[in-house]
């Protein structure tokens, strides 16, 4: 899972150095980010207007009704409790990305933090970065699943652990493109003319470190769409009767054959986010970081 | 002290001695001819955490031992007591010494025959470290009466000793003295069983092996429970281990697996119109139970257990935890056995009463705090009645909440008074072997609801020491009574267990624990 | 070269202390204990401290911690709560299985994806590219557990072709062990194969837009000869580094399909430690796989200085 982040930023970290821009005009004539746009865009709203969509509560049971068959009524059938899969799939997708954009966030910002300060900062870089590489040395998912167990399972502490195993990359991929930065001609221009610490790394070295570190996100997002899914599905992630598409693939696995609705659909939704985010991601690369280009 | 006067051969003894007497035993199932030889491939879904088969009392565990090893007293089919490494039980009528002549000619898999020594470490070593010592309480000593004789010298009469010495909960096995000797876990494994240990590679597969030097017990004419006369025909057996259900059901589609434990109930309905395979519905498997916390609000109050009791539809918890195999049984009994006391509280359970859960709601102290249902990912059942229970009880207007944790977790959890109001759990050893296990969970320093009433107390020194069968179910029917009354736990029916075995696969009838004595393979 | 393979060496020491340090913690502040799943759900108090008692869970944090570095130093990784045997070697017996698995899901991933990603730079802009670069992206996309749950539905129940499960090792029989390694190792490349096409195809790209090449081409040398032997070596260069990445992948990957088809490796070692809370299983268990990962990264590293030495002076 997080080997897939570890590809994606190591190729992107090693060959990094550029400033590139953040051109919103160029990414959104990009084609690869309408096309994920667009597929992106529709999970998305699924999951913004989930209680307007759903044709039913996400929760009501039905005991009369198990793991029935699609029909008119439920178009994608229903699940050990009679639950209507559509409706769970759809409020699942929402708890998904919620997880992820938490993910996202909370590694973004920590990423910020962390990265800008070992960059700049000698004598922090050395104690901190021996501690991400320590974390970073962990098989991803297997950190993941053992700090989900600690934290006891609910939505904030499963965002929580995909954070604490996904910051460490992240803050590396700050860190690399501070030190490129601070040492660049118009840094230490800045320097020389008496700009004060915070104020050349937020005006100067920040807002240039950021385009691979959006690149980074998008890759941070579509990761813990699917390491959610896998938590639930290891029986740490959010707890039942939560609809999240990890929980509901969890549930429908021992109906693989006599219900394969149940774990097909949401499987099918989060192939969709992950692939959906996974072009957007290629779109930015290729947009904001022209050395990139055809990667 | 022996007083003949005061002790009258009871019931409960009585009956254990008569089953010995009369060499009960279920002759091997008739019809076609025992084919000897082959392998048995079973799947199970947990690695056995020990084959110490005194230290364990997981069901994983058992699935495996009960074919290993052997004790004084086995269970019947009937899950009566009857000698299996003891030739008889013969107790004095005071009930304060039983003696045990055992039988001569048993060998060990490492081919040293069993002698009273044998027996005498064992049950020392039980004492000290069995998962269910407490069964030995009553034992002040065990003395060696001759070369194939031990007695038991009890501190107090205990009508229902035999019954509880007979529990193949942790049985309380038989192994040569010299491995009673080392600490718990660290034995060789070997056993008096018709099948010994081979190897057990953890997360794979468990692999048995048909024991020659196996004695039968000719007091019998054939197997009965885990006792009788066991016939081996199987020339191997192997336990693999498959924690998906999917799997499990997917290796013996495929043919890998002759037999497979936990079958979820739509695959297992799927397969009955397969010819190629035997489903097997073992009906009274467990109780599904709801246990309350009597020691955190807002369970500590009386009546706000009473609203939750009331406000249940078992109905739909069952349909929905079970996958719809199930019974609706407000007993604490299974219907047909000795202690079963009628239709105490069926009134009250048999279906929801929202009006009167919300009487019993407001006149407790509740003010919308969260109940906390306490379950576990790792039993789907617990989790699935966990998630309806918690629907049922929002509608009357308790703000319950569930609590999912990882097994491990839940264990330790529910030991303290926080972090749970209701615990979900399917017991399943506790009914089947009587009124006793289940009553005791209701008094003394132990109880599942972390705090008892003297009612309980009271009832169930009644049930141990009753001198007869009515007395004692008297003192159950007032458990029964109390428990509709207080609410230490709340029962929602009964579990059924579905296993499926190939077609080939001969002569094998659900029990707690697979047999893999007289069952055989055609070709 | 002797200096620089010491230095990276040494590197692994403050970062495998700190794994070791993390699992520590981690299993310190997990809550529940092995005490109650040895005893069960009818254990009493004083059962369960009698346990703890014996497997010294009562002492102080930093006494278990002195406690189990000091047997670390000794290359001793203490002993299983619940298998009866020590770490090393309950980890040491699990890992034909996940390097069985990794290695052929490795095989399959590199050879595949070289190819797909040659195709694809070879057929810039065509349908090819633009088809195979999706289908590389949708393999990135899947969820692998749910892909495998897939696999085995129409493989192994429907077509019956390869067992459901379980593993089957090579002395054992080897065709055995390659039909109980198929599906598998196919679930775990589908992901990674994804990554290599994509990496190699820009590699590929990258090298084919060099002037070399097109001195190569405008000296008349078949253009099938030039992508195979010019621009494809140099490619693959960077591709080396994928594979310390792969390793890390791998170890994680392996897990949640060791799960999925109830293979016995230490993935699943592993997970069934944390839930059974058998501390020194998932702690030397951890150890010893950031140690494969780190050990084959550094390995990676010196290889990659040795087939480009100009990476030495960028450091």
């Amino acid at each position: 899972m997080t080997g897939k982040a570890q590809a994606h930023s190591a190729a992107m970290a090693s060959a990094w150095g550029a400033r590139a821009r953040l051109g919103l005009g160029m990414a959104l004539r990009h084609r690869s980010i309408r096309v994920g746009g667009v597929l992106f865009g529709f999970v998305v709203l699924l999951a913004v207007f989930a209680d307007l969509i759903a044709p039913f509560d996400p929760n009501k049971n039905n005991f009369r009704a198990l793991l029935s068959a699609p029909d008119a009524v439920n178009i994608f059938g229903t699940d050990a409790f009679g639950r209507d899969i559509l409706s769970r799939v759809i409020h699942g997708t929402r708890l998904s990305l919620l997880v992820g954009l938490l993910v996202v966030v909370a590694t973004g910002v920590l990423g910020v933090i962390l990265g800008t300060l070992t960059g700049y900062l000698r004598w922090l870089d050395g104690p901190v970065m021996r501690v991400m590489d320590g974390l970073m040395a962990f098989p991803g998912i297997l950190l993941a699943i053992a700090l989900a167990a600690v934290l006891g399972p609910s939505v904030a502490n499963a965002a929580l652990a995909l954070t604490i195993t996904f910051t460490p990359r992240t803050a590396r991929i700050v860190r690399s493109s501070v030190l490129v930065l601070k040492e660049m001609p118009y840094v230490e221009a800045a320097r020389a003319c008496g700009a004060s610490h915070t104020r050349l790394v937020l005006k100067h070295i920040l807002p240039n470190a950021l385009p691979p570190l959006i690149v980074q996100l998008t890759f941070v997002f579509s990761i813990s769409i699917l390491a959610e899914a896998v938590l639930s599905f290891m029986g740490v992630g959010p707890p039942p009767p939560t609809p999240s598409l990890g929980n509901i693939i969890a549930e429908g696995r021992s109906y693989i054959q006599e219900a394969p609705w149940v774990a097909l659909t949401p499987g099918i939704a989060i192939a969709m986010s992950v692939l959906g985010l996974n072009i957007i991601g290629d779109g930015l690369r290729d947009t904001l970081d022209p050395r990139l280009r055809n990667l | 002290m022996r007083d003949r006067q005061s002790g009258k051969s009871t019931s409960v003894l009585g009956r254990a001695i008569a089953v010995a007497a009369a060499m009960l035993g279920f002759a091997a199932t008739s019809g076609s001819a025992q084919v000897a030889g082959g392998e048995l491939v079973l799947a199970q879904s947990a690695n056995p955490p020990s084959l110490d088969a005194m230290t364990s009392s997981s069901e994983s565990a058992r699935n495996i031992n009960m074919n290993i090893f052997e004790a004084l007293v086995a269970i019947d089919e009937n899950v009566d007591p009857i000698p299996m490494l003891a030739k008889s039980i013969e107790a004095s009528d005071d009930l304060l010494t039983y003696v045990f002549p055992l039988r001569e000619g048993v060998l060990f898999h490492n081919g040293k025959e069993m002698t009273a020594e044998d027996v005498k470490a064992s049950l020392e070593r039980y004492r000290e470290m069995g998962a269910t010592r407490g069964m030995l309480d009553k034992v002040k000593e065990i003395e060696i009466t001759g070369p194939y004789e031990v007695t038991f010298h009890m501190s107090e009469a205990t009508p229902t000793f035999i019954e509880g010495f007979s529990s193949p909960r942790a049985p309380a096995v038989i192994i040569p003295a010299e491995e009673a000797a080392k600490p718990a876990n660290e034995i060789e494994i070997i056993g008096t069983g018709p099948f010994r240990f081979v190897e057990f590679v953890p997360d794979d597969h468990v692999t048995l092996e048909r024991f020659d030097g196996y004695v039968p017990n000719e007091d019998f004419q054939g197997a009965t429970g885990f006792g009788g006369k066991k016939t081996a025909y199987l020339d191997r057996a192997i336990y693999r281990i498959i924690p998906e259900a999917g799997a499990r059901v997917a290796a013996l589609e495929a043919g890998e697996v002759q037999w497979a434990d936990q079958i979820p109930v739509p695959a297992a309905k799927r397969m009955m119109s397969d010819e190629t395979l035997n489903v097997y519905e073992a009906r009274q498997w467990a109780f599904m139970t709801f246990i309350m916390n009597w020691n955190l609000p807002p369970t500590d109050d009386v009546n706000f257990r009473r609203a939750v009791l009331y406000a249940i539809e078992p109905e739909e918890v069952m349909a929905i935890a079970t996958e719809g195999f199930y019974d609706l049984n407000h007993g604490w009994q299974y219907p047909g056995r000795t202690y079963n006391a009628g239709d105490i509280g069926k009134e009250i359970y048999e279906t929801a009463h929202p009006d009167k859960a919300r009487e019993f709601l407001a006149q407790s102290d509740y003010a919308g705090e969260e109940f906390l249902i306490l379950t576990d990912p790792n039993y789907a059942e617990h989790s699935r009645a966990a998630v309806v229970l918690a629907g049922q009880l929002n509608a009357i207007g308790i703000n319950a909440v569930v609590k999912q944790h990882d097994w491990a977790t839940v264990l330790k959890i529910r030991h303290s008074d926080e972090g749970w109001n209701g615990w979900t759990l399917m017991q399943g050893l506790e009914p089947f072997l009587g009124p006793y296990g289940m009553a005791a969970k209701m008094t003394g320093d132990k109880t599942h609801m972390r705090g008892t009433d003297p009612v309980f107390d009271e009832a169930y020194d009644r049930l141990i020491t009753g001198k007869t069968v009515q007395d004692r179910q008297q003192a159950f029917a007032d458990i029964q009574t109390a428990i509709y009354d207080l609410v230490p736990q709340i029962k929602l029916g009964d579990v059924g267990r579905m296993q499926a075995g190939s077609a080939r696969l001969k002569g094998f009838r659900p029990f707690r624990a697979p047999r893999l004595n007289d069952i055989w393979l055609e070709d | 070269m002797t200096r620089y393979i010491f230095s990276r060496a040494l590197s692994a020491i403050p970062v495998l202390f700190v794994v070791s340090l993390v699992t520590f913690l981690l299993m310190w502040l997990v809550p529940g204990d092995v005490a109650s799943h040895i005893a069960g759900p009818d254990a009493t108090e004083a059962e369960l401290e009698a346990i703890r008692q014996r497997l010294q869970l009562d002492q102080p944090l930093h006494v278990q911690a002195l406690h189990w570095y000091a047997n670390l130093l000794r290359g001793d990784l203490g002993q299983s709560y619940l298998l009866h045997r020590p770490v090393l070697d309950a980890v040491v017996e699990r890992l034909p299985v996940t390097l069985s698995l990794a290695c052929m899901s490795l095989v399959l991933a590199v050879s595949f994806g070289v190819l797909l990603g040659v195709l694809a730079a070879t057929k810039h802009d065509t349908w090819v590219d633009q088809v195979t670069m999706t289908g590389a992206l949708l393999g990135l996309s899947l969820p692998d557990f749910w892909f495998g749950l897939v696999l085995i539905f129409f493989f192994a129940v429907g077509m019956g072709w390869f067992p459901t499960g379980g593993y089957t090792p090579f002395a054992e029989s080897p065709l055995g062990w390659l039909r109980s390694m198929t599906l598998p190792a196919v679930t775990l490349a589908i992901t990674q194969m994804g990554v290599i096409a994509r990496m190699v195809r820009s590699s590929m790209l990258e090298q084919l837009g060099q002037d070399y090449i097109r001195t190569a081409r405008a000296k008349g040398m078949p253009r099938g000869l030039v992508v195979f032997k010019h621009a494809l070596r140099n490619a693959l260069i960077p591709v080396i580094t994928l594979v310390g990445i792969m390793t890390g992948l791998l170890l994680g990957g392996t897990v949640v399909i060791e799960v999925v088809y109830s293979l016995p490796g230490v993935g699943r070692l592993i997970i069934g430690a944390i839930q059974s809370r058998d501390y020194p299983i998932v702690q030397g268990g951890l150890l010893m796989t950031a140690a494969i990962f780190v050990f084959v990264n550094i390995a990676v590293d010196i290889l990659y200085t040795i087939v480009d030495p100009r990476v030495r002076h960028d450091r």
